[in-house]
């Protein structure tokens, strides 16, 4: 058994590896910050956290909520500990209290503020909450997931890494309860196949689909840290 | 079986009885535990703790921003914690109006609590910690200082280790791990709450109360480590249980459909725009008619 739950100071690895997220080092041997999922084998040491608050972190893309109108510019929500602010002229028109935008973030600064840039507003739509860390698991191996559940619902979605998935169009009812199976569900492998299935978007075929078990999903939660750096260009494709 | 701190009766005597006042065989028995993580949906993260009659919730919050905002620290959270007990938790109703003693204890708490959490790593914000003692009978800070760790550890903040946390001290001529009220009432009584980080043997909270040897702090000290280290395996294990589905889910799809598929099944089919779809539910339909007709 290689993946195993951890909780803050169990052992991740007796010996010398290249830290992942989620450790710290004592007495040379490295030990788990949070309660998440790690993996022993392989070259990194590393936990999948399965709790947590959002931590802006460069090249992110997160969905902000105006939450605040100043002369110069706009107090916005993304989530975090602070509040960012962006200013008018980085938007065409006016914004107001309530209005979602989605942005990249390309700076943070060590009391974690973060920096928006290419902000865009949205129009209509909804947002769904969702716990932070668990984002990389609806967005998926090379946006899998994302692929998966924005054909099956028909709707238009962007996932904000900032736990927040903005939605428009389509069947959001049902969005919402395949997001929230997701989300409760991350931890578990062959989500992926489980979500195809439940689609039955493409016919599912016992053997295959049992091969497949194996070898495309086994790595998939440990995984995640390489796919938060890999998936973010697709995280922000909208449906056609 | 009454008696006061000061009365003149004595009950019991350790060193001749081979059993405690409540049951308790050794003299190094805990009484027996139960924690439940996850209780409170609202709370980022929480704890449910049973111990021997002790009752008590943890709810944390954060880390937020810190407010008001002079209470904030560049260089590190602040760990604000709120012990309070119900009314109805002690014999003689408590006044709910937080005393000194609450005070005292959240600020013990919250100073244990800081040296497990990687403060550092969230300039500016609070850790809001609120213990609620609902049941009590002895070792309620430590109670709570278990269960505010493992609420800790279920918000998902960093912590270098959990905090396990235990009475000990001495109680009718014996020394004795884990007083009950019986005990803490003796006329000898010592009670040493102690909080260590298990992993490193850290401590990060002794209080104690009463008259002791030194020969006698040092035995029970050891003696409430030991437990501190039997307590730990059960955070561990109530922080697990949460997770226990780990399994690959062979039939998971099965389910997933049964969870959510019946309400949505009709709201599904009706969200897909493709033609090809529609193509299918009317030859399907025509089926269906032919049938009819058949």
């Amino acid at each position: 058994m290689s993946k195993k739950v951890v909780v803050p100071g169990d052992l991740v690895s007796a010996e010398r590896k290249r830290l992942g997220s989620n450790v710290f080092v004592s007495d040379g041997k490295v030990y788990s910050k949070v309660l998440g999922i790690s993996d022993d084998e392989g070259e990194v040491a590393s936990v999948v956290a399965l709790e947590g608050k959002y931590n802006p972190q460069v090249q992110d893309t997160i969905v902000g909520v105006v939450g605040r109108v100043v002369f110069a510019g706009y107090g916005i929500n993304i989530n975090s500990y602070t509040e960012s602010f962006m200013p008018k002229s980085s938007f065409r028109e006016e914004l107001k209290v309530g209005d979602i935008i989605v942005a990249t973030i390309n700076y943070v600064n060590e009391l974690k503020e973060a920096d928006l840039e290419y902000a865009k507003k949205m129009y209509g739509g909804e947002i769904i909450e969702v716990t932070p860390v668990r984002t990389p698991r609806l967005i998926g191996k090379n946006g899998s997931m994302l692929e998966l559940i924005r054909r099956g619902t028909g709707t238009e979605i962007i996932i904000g890494k900032n736990g927040r998935v903005w939605t428009r169009g389509g069947n959001i009812p049902l969005l919402k309860k395949v997001v929230k199976f997701i989300e409760e569900n991350s931890y578990k492998s062959n989500l992926t196949n489980t979500i195809e299935a439940f689609f039955g978007v493409l016919p599912p075929e016992a053997g295959a689909a049992k091969d497949k078990k194996g070898t495309t999903e086994e790595s998939e939660v440990m995984d995640q840290a390489q796919e938060n750096e890999e998936s973010d260009r697709f995280n922000t494709t909208e449906g056609e | 079986m009454k008696m006061g701190k000061h009365g003149s009766e004595v009950v019991a005597d350790y060193s001749k009885d081979k059993k405690r006042m409540d049951g308790r065989k050794g003299m190094d028995e805990l009484r027996p535990i139960k924690i439940k993580v996850g209780v409170i949906p609202n709370a980022d993260g929480s704890a449910y703790l049973e111990w021997g009659q002790n009752k008590v919730y943890a709810a944390v919050y954060g880390p937020r921003e810190a407010l008001p905002k002079h209470s904030q620290n560049p260089y590190k959270s602040v760990i604000k914690v709120s012990y309070r007990m119900a009314t109805f938790s002690v014999p003689e109703r408590k006044q709910p109006r937080p005393n000194r003693r609450d005070s005292e204890i959240s600020k013990v708490l919250g100073e244990a609590l800081q040296k497990a959490v990687f403060v550092e790593n969230f300039p500016n914000t609070e850790i809001s910690v609120f213990v609620e003692v609902v049941d009590a009978n002895a070792g309620s800070r430590v109670a709570c200082l278990t269960a505010a760790s493992c609420a800790l550890a279920d918000a998902g903040i960093p912590m270098r280790d959990l905090v396990a946390a235990t009475g000990t001290g001495k109680a009718f001529n014996e020394i004795v791990l884990d007083l009950n009220k019986d005990e803490e009432d003796a006329p000898d009584a010592v009670d040493i709450p102690l909080g260590i980080l298990p992993q490193t043997g850290e401590i990060v909270l002794l209080q104690m109360d009463g008259v002791i040897t030194k020969e006698e702090f040092n035995k029970a000290l050891q003696m409430g480590i030991k437990g501190c280290k039997d307590i730990y395996k059960i955070q561990k294990s109530a922080l697990k249980a949460k997770y226990e589905l780990e399994e690959l889910k062979l039939d998971s799809a099965k389910k997933a459909i049964k969870e959510e598929g019946p309400s949505q099944a009709g709201e599904e089919k009706a969200a897909k725009p493709e033609k090809a779809e529609k193509a299918e539910k009317t030859t399907k339909k025509e089926d269906k008619a032919k049938k009819v007709k058949k």
